[in-house]
C-alpha cells in the first residue's frame, strides 16, 4: 500500500516536474517505503518475542471428560510419581510424559512439580520394579502428547500454551 | 457424568472382543461402590519391564561373589528380572516380579524366584492422602535403596553400601509373604509416607550359613516378621528423611547337641537422611540391627547390638554420566568395635567382626536402558564378606582391594 502509493505520486509528479526532481522524490519514497517496512519488521518482531514467553508457560492438561478441574501441587507430584493411580473423583488417571532429555520435560518437573527429573526417573524405577506401581506412558514430543490426551479416557499430561486446541482440558495448579 | 460413564462401559463390555479382559475383570472388581466401573481396556494398562546386569569383580585378597582374587576375577554376580502388572480395576494393581540372581555361591542360587506377586487396592486417593493396602509378597521397604536393591538402574553405585544392604542375610529383610498398608499425607509442612506390613519371613539358606548354623543338620523354620516406615519429604523436593524397623523371627528345629531348639530374632532400625540438588545429592543412613538367640544353651544364647553407616556423595556431571565417593563402616558388635574380645575368645580374628570401605564409583548411562558402572573399594576389615562354604574366616585378610564393572540393560 505504502509503496502503491508513493510510484503514483511519483508518477504523478513525473509529468509536471524535471528529471532531478523526479530521481529525488523517488529515492525519497523508496526511502520512506523501507523505514515502514523495517519499523514494521521490527514491530513484527516484538510482537512475536512476547507471544513466545506468553507460550512458554507448561500448562496441566488432561482428556476433556475428566471431571477434576484443579489439583494441589502435592497430589500432581504424587499422580506424575505414579504414587497414586486416581483422580481425586475416584476415576482411573493415565500419565503422559515427554522423554526426560525433553528441555519441555524437565521445566515441566522442575518448575509445577519442584522435583528433578532424575529423581523422578528413579521414583518411577522404584515403583516399577517394586510391585508398588506402573511406569508412565511415554511420548516423543507435545503434538503427540496432545493426541493421546485427548484421545486417552483419564489421561493427564502437560503442554506449553501453543501447543493447546480445543480437544484438551486445562487443569489448573495452586 | 457417572451414568455416561457406566453406560461406556456397559457398551465396552456387550462389543469386546477381549473375553479375557472381561473375565478378569469381572472376577478382580472389588465391590467398592455401585458406579464403580474398570478401565475401558484393561489389557492396555498390562506393563512388561525387565532388566539384566552383568559384574566383573576383581579383588587382590579375599573372594567375593565368587573367585575373584584368582585369574581375571569373578562374572559370578548376574541380576536378571521381569516383571509383569496390570490394572484389573481404576485403583486396583496386580504386580509380579521374577528374580534370578547369582551373587557367588552355587550356580543353583540362580534359580529363579517369585521376588513380589501383590495385589495393591488404594483404597483412598484424593488430594490430602492416599491409603493402599498390598496382599501377597511385598517387598519390606528399608532404608532408601532395600525394596529394589537388585535393580542396577536404582543403585547408586554397583554395590550398595555393604554395612546395611550385606548380601549375608539378604533373605531375612528382601521381602515378607501377608499384608502390607501404606498410607500418604500431604501437609503444608510436606509430604509423610507411612507402610507397615506383617506376614512370614522369608529365610533361606544364607541365615543358616551366616549364622554358622549350616553344619548343624536342624534348620530354621520362617516365623513372623513386621516392618514399618516412616518417610518425610518436604515441599521443595529437595529434602528426605526416612526412619525404618523391622522384627524377624524364625525358630530352629536342631536334631542334634549342642545346636538344639530355640528361637532366633532380628531386630534393625535404619535412620535415612538425603538431601537432592539439581546436579548432586547427599546421602547418609545409620542403622542399628540387633540379633538375639535364645533358648538354645547359655553357651549359644546371645543378644549382640552392630551398627552400621555410612556417608555418600552423588554427582552427576551431564546427562549421562555420574560420579560418587562414600565412605561406610560397620560394626559387628558395639561392645566389641574392634573384635578384640571376639578373637580373644578363639571365635576367629578380630578384622571380622568390622569393616570400612571407602568407595569411589563412575555410572555412564548413554542411552536410558544401558548403563556402564565401574568403581574402586579399599577395605579395612571382612565384617561383611560372606564366606564361601568352605572357607574359614582366619584365612581372610584384613585390608584388601575391589574393583568392579558392571553392565545392565532394562526394559
Amino acid at each position: 500500500m505504502l509503496h502503491g502509493l508513493g510510484v503514483q505520486q511519483a508518477m504523478e509528479k513525473t509529468r509536471a516536474m524535471p528529471s532531478l526532481y523526479l530521481i529525488r522524490t523517488v529515492c525519497q519514497q523508496i526511502t520512506r517505503g523501507l523505514t515502514g517496512l523495517a519499523l514494521a519488521l521490527l514491530l513484527a518482531g516484538q510482537t512475536h518475542a512476547q507471544s513466545v514467553d506468553q507460550d512458554a508457560t507448561i500448562l496441566l492438561v488432561a482428556h476433556p471428560a475428566v471431571a477434576t478441574q484443579w489439583l494441589n501441587r502435592d497430589t500432581t507430584r504424587a499422580i506424575f510419581a505414579m504414587r497414586q493411580r486416581t483422580w481425586p473423583d475416584g476415576d482411573a488417571v493415565q500419565v503422559f510424559v515427554l522423554p526426560n532429555r525433553d528441555p519441555v520435560h524437565a521445566r515441566f518437573t522442575k518448575e509445577q512439580l519442584a522435583v528433578y527429573p532424575h529423581q523422578l526417573q528413579l521414583a518411577w524405577d522404584r515403583m516399577v520394579f517394586s510391585g508398588m506401581g506402573q511406569a508412565p506412558n511415554r511420548v516423543a514430543d507435545q503434538f503427540e502428547m496432545r493426541e493421546k490426551i485427548a484421545n486417552t479416557p483419564g489421561a493427564l499430561g502437560y503442554l506449553e500454551r501453543e501447543y493447546l486446541d480445543e480437544n484438551v482440558q486445562v487443569i489448573s495448579m495452586e | 457424568m457417572k451414568m455416561s460413564k457406566l453406560f461406556q462401559w456397559n457398551e465396552h463390555f456387550s462389543v469386546t472382543r477381549r473375553p479375557t479382559a472381561a473375565v478378569l475383570t469381572s472376577l478382580l472388581a472389588l465391590p467398592v461402590y455401585s458406579s464403580a466401573w474398570a478401565n475401558d481396556n484393561v489389557l492396555d494398562t498390562l506393563q512388561v519391564h525387565g532388566f539384566l546386569s552383568q559384574a566383573l569383580i576383581i579383588t587382590n585378597d579375599n573372594d567375593f561373589f565368587g573367585r575373584s582374587s584368582e585369574n581375571a576375577g569373578s562374572l559370578e554376580y548376574t541380576e536378571i528380572g521381569v516383571n509383569a502388572s496390570i490394572r484389573p480395576h481404576r485403583n486396583v494393581l496386580v504386580a509380579a516380579q521374577v528374580l534370578s540372581r547369582r551373587a557367588g555361591g552355587e550356580t543353583s542360587d540362580a534359580a529363579p524366584t517369585l521376588d513380589y506377586g501383590v495385589v495393591d487396592y488404594q483404597m483412598v486417593s484424593n488430594q490430602q492422602r492416599t491409603l493402599g493396602l498390598q496382599l501377597g509378597r511385598f517387598k519390606n521397604p528399608f532404608g532408601l535403596y532395600n525394596q529394589t536393591r537388585d535393580v542396577a538402574f536404582t543403585r547408586p553405585s554397583i554395590l550398595l553400601p555393604q554395612s546395611i544392604y550385606f548380601d549375608r542375610t539378604r533373605s531375612l529383610g528382601i521381602a515378607g509373604d501377608g499384608a502390607s498398608i501404606y498410607h500418604e499425607e500431604r501437609t503444608p509442612s510436606g509430604v509423610f509416607r507411612f507402610q507397615a506390613g506383617v506376614g512370614k519371613t522369608r529365610i533361606e539358606g544364607d541365615v543358616d550359613q551366616a549364622l554358622g548354623f549350616n553344619r548343624f543338620p536342624g534348620s530354621l523354620q520362617a516365623g513372623s516378621s513386621a516392618i514399618g516406615q516412616i518417610r518425610y519429604e518436604d515441599n521443595s523436593g529437595h529434602f528426605l528423611m526416612a526412619l525404618s524397623t523391622a522384627s524377624a523371627n524364625a525358630d530352629y528345629e536342631g536334631a542334634q547337641a549342642p545346636l538344639t531348639n530355640g528361637s532366633f530374632q532380628f531386630q534393625p532400625w535404619v535412620f535415612s537422611l538425603q538431601y537432592n540438588d539439581e546436579l548432586w545429592s547427599l546421602t547418609s543412613e545409620y542403622a542399628l540391627r540387633t540379633i538375639e538367640l535364645d533358648g538354645f544353651n547359655p553357651a549359644i544364647d546371645n543378644k549382640k547390638t552392630g551398627e552400621s553407616w555410612y556417608v555418600q556423595y552423588t554427582r552427576r556431571m551431564d546427562n549421562d554420566w555420574q560420579w560418587l565417593i562414600r565412605f561406610d563402616r560397620l560394626v559387628n558388635d558395639r561392645s566389641d568395635r574392634s573384635g578384640t574380645q571376639y578373637a580373644q575368645s578363639g571365635l576367629g580374628p578380630a578384622h571380622s567382626q568390622f569393616a570400612d570401605d571407602v568407595t569411589f564409583g563412575v555410572q555412564w548411562t548413554p542411552r536410558p536402558n544401558l548403563m556402564l558402572a565401574g568403581e574402586y573399594h579399599h577395605v579395612d576389615g571382612t565384617g561383611w564378606l560372606p564366606l564361601p562354604k568352605d572357607t574359614d574366616a582366619s584365612e581372610t585378610s584384613r585390608h584388601w582391594n575391589m574393583l568392579l564393572f558392571q553392565l545392565s540393560l532394562r526394559f
